[in-house]
């Protein structure tokens, strides 16, 4: 097994998706809301960044938009986009609370997988759009892969420190606040709709963010590689790193995206026992979940530091 | 007359629906969560019924039947074990367990049997013609059987001693308790009726569909459908919406082209949840 070349994938698809688990504990944590379609934010920003850069339509091209602008440009819409996103999906569903918000955001997600599918004038329906561009090519002696790795290191911590700069300040008080007691938050004057829908906007652009970095390594955007498997991946590391440790939530999709490049990376002989190996996958991280939910081991011991404190 | 053919067909889609979802609005009424799961055990119960019925030769009613008791007893040993032990949790944890139990069936599933389509070593459905419409033996089976199902849940809900614990528990378990409700064997039996109803429509899935292993899976998103647009929880509801939603996905291939099927579904959910955030029979203080 080739290690090193492992630890940069998982240097870099760790941080990927540890962005996006970050935004969503901010959501969770934070906020209170249950997004249950968080892939779709994750492709908006893939698809923008993949529809910004690439050429206008030729020959067997079925997608109708190609802007070709430099990488740099595409980053920034695509953080838009997911932020548009946000806030169309967010108008009708923010008003919904608990598993009618998980539910209905699901949905919103598998409508928008559906259209990525049937629609090909977006991005050549199930062919996806291929070839994205890849910026950092030329980077002297270093190699490529490297580079991306330390730009979606780069990405991670600096969602990071926002964050974190955002969740010590008084805002993030406040939101504490409403997560804690709504009516009392209420009472002393703070707009818990408003901030709830303002903490959806803002989780929503490092995603879009995470989405462009993942369209540039994969050099693949395509509906298969955004389905509801990811969603659930992500929640599933956000349960192992433990919910409210933002340290943890970030080791939570290390280890979880370490142990899939392994299964992955592992060289097996015939179809079948990598098929069988595929299916273990899914049965293991199944029973890690409710392993993890059911003895809560993160928790448990983040209150045994607080208490020996 | 086209449109006509498929509002037929819609109908029987409908049908299916509601068999795959009255058993998860039954767990989420009595037992108070999302059991994301519940589209899993339909798999189980389809290919325990493919292995009997093509592998061993059983006839397929005797398959069918051994299928939705097996089914029935694996919903209940999940319960036992996975759900039961963290129910003072709340419904959002055991809403997000159950996906890491339909993450362990679909695995287990796709390792047993592997990839590919399989089919019921059953007969072609014969057709049927009246007033120029078309349907197969197998749609009018769905639809006796979701119409039988509905009336004898109906009883059995509303005559039977168990039926009334299960419907007291749903609403106020303490004060089931202190009337003489015996909680845990009234969730054993709701248990083993919400996931025999999974088996059901399991078989049905079978019997109208080829399979493959992922089918299992699609059918949450349309189970979820019907349920939000009944209300989460509310059984009378899921006859009409699952005939709604069923209807309009089918008859929507009229005008739009099929892959957008599910996207109908929750397009109708998301304009009815619009009007009444809680669903057909929801109220507003829910």
């Amino acid at each position: 097994m080739n290690w090193p070349q492992l630890l940069v994938t998982v240097l870099t698809l760790g941080s990927i998706f540890g962005v996006v688990t970050l935004s969503l504990n901010l959501q969770y944590a934070r906020g209170g809301m249950i997004n249950f379609g968080i892939v779709a934010y994750f492709a908006v920003g893939a698809y923008t960044y993949a529809i910004f850069t690439q050429p206008p339509p030729q020959g067997l091209d079925q997608y109708k938009f190609g802007f070709g602008w430099p990488w740099w440009t595409a980053v920034i819409v695509a953080g838009l986009a997911a932020l548009v996103f946000a806030a169309v999906t967010g108008w009708p569903t923010l008003r919904l609370r608990g598993e009618y918000l998980a539910l209905t955001t699901f949905a919103f997600a598998e409508v928008f997988h559906s259209l990525l599918l049937n629609e090909r004038r977006i991005g050549n329906g199930t062919v996806g759009l291929a070839r994205v561009e890849r910026p950092f090519g030329d980077w002297g002696p270093i190699e490529e892969k490297y580079v991306f790795a330390g730009a979606a290191a780069l990405l991670l911590v600096a969602t990071l420190l926002v964050f974190r700069r955002l969740l010590v300040s008084p805002y993030g008080r406040a939101l504490d606040a409403i997560r804690d007691d709504e009516t009392a938050a209420l009472a002393a004057g703070k707009p818990a709709q408003k901030m709830r829908r303002q903490v959806f906007l803002i989780s929503a652009v490092p995603v879009g963010f995470a989405g462009a970095v993942y369209a540039m390594f994969t050099t693949l955007a395509q509906p298969s590689l955004f389905t509801a498997e990811v969603t659930f991946i992500v929640w599933i590391a956000l349960v192992l790193g433990g919910e409210r440790s933002v340290y943890g939530v970030v080791l939570g999709t290390a280890g979880l995206v370490f142990f899939e490049e392994i299964v992955r990376a592992w060289p097996f002989e015939t179809v079948r026992s990598a098929q069988i190996a595929a299916s273990v996958e899914h049965v293991v991280t199944g029973l890690v979940f409710i392993a993890v939910l059911r003895y809560q081991p993160f928790q448990a011991a983040a209150t045994r530091l607080k208490v020996s404190k | 007359m086209l449109l006509l053919q498929f509002f037929v067909s819609g109908v029987a889609t409908g049908c299916f629906l509601i068999l795959a979802t009255i058993g998860f609005s039954l767990t989420r009424r009595v037992e108070g969560f999302l059991n994301i799961a519940h589209a899993e055990l339909l798999g189980v119960s389809a290919f325990t019924t493919w292995w009997l019925n093509s592998h061993h030769g059983w006839h397929v009613l005797a398959a069918a039947v051994a299928a939705i008791a097996f089914t029935a007893l694996v919903g209940l040993g999940i319960a036992r074990v996975v759900y039961d032990p963290i129910r003072h949790r709340g419904p959002a944890v055991l809403l997000i367990t159950s996906t890491g139990v339909a993450f362990v069936i679909g695995g287990a599933l796709h390792g047993l049997i592997g990839t590919g389509i399989r089919t019921l070593d059953i007969g072609l459905a014969n057709r049927y013609e009246a007033f120029g419409l078309r349907v197969t033996s197998h749609q009018l089976i769905v639809v006796g059987l979701a119409a039988a199902v509905s009336v004898s849940l109906a009883l059995f809900l509303n005559r039977t001693r168990t039926g009334l614990a299960i419907r007291a528990m749903a609403v106020n378990p303490e004060l089931a308790a202190s009337r003489g409700v015996n909680l845990s064997a009234t969730s054993r039996a709701t248990w083993l009726l919400s996931s025999g109803l999974a088996g059901l429509a399991g078989v049905m899935l079978a019997v109208l569909a080829t399979l493959t292993t992922d089918l299992a899976f699609a059918q949450i998103l349309q189970i979820l459908a019907v349920a939000i647009l009944a209300g989460l929880g509310s059984l009378y509801a899921v006859i009409l919406s699952g005939l709604l939603v069923g209807v309009a996905m089918d008859v929507s291939a009229y005008w739009i082209p099929a892959g957008y099927r599910p996207l109908v579904a929750f397009a109708v959910v998301i304009v009815v949840l619009l009007f009444r955030p809680a669903g057909l029979a929801g109220t507003r203080a829910a």
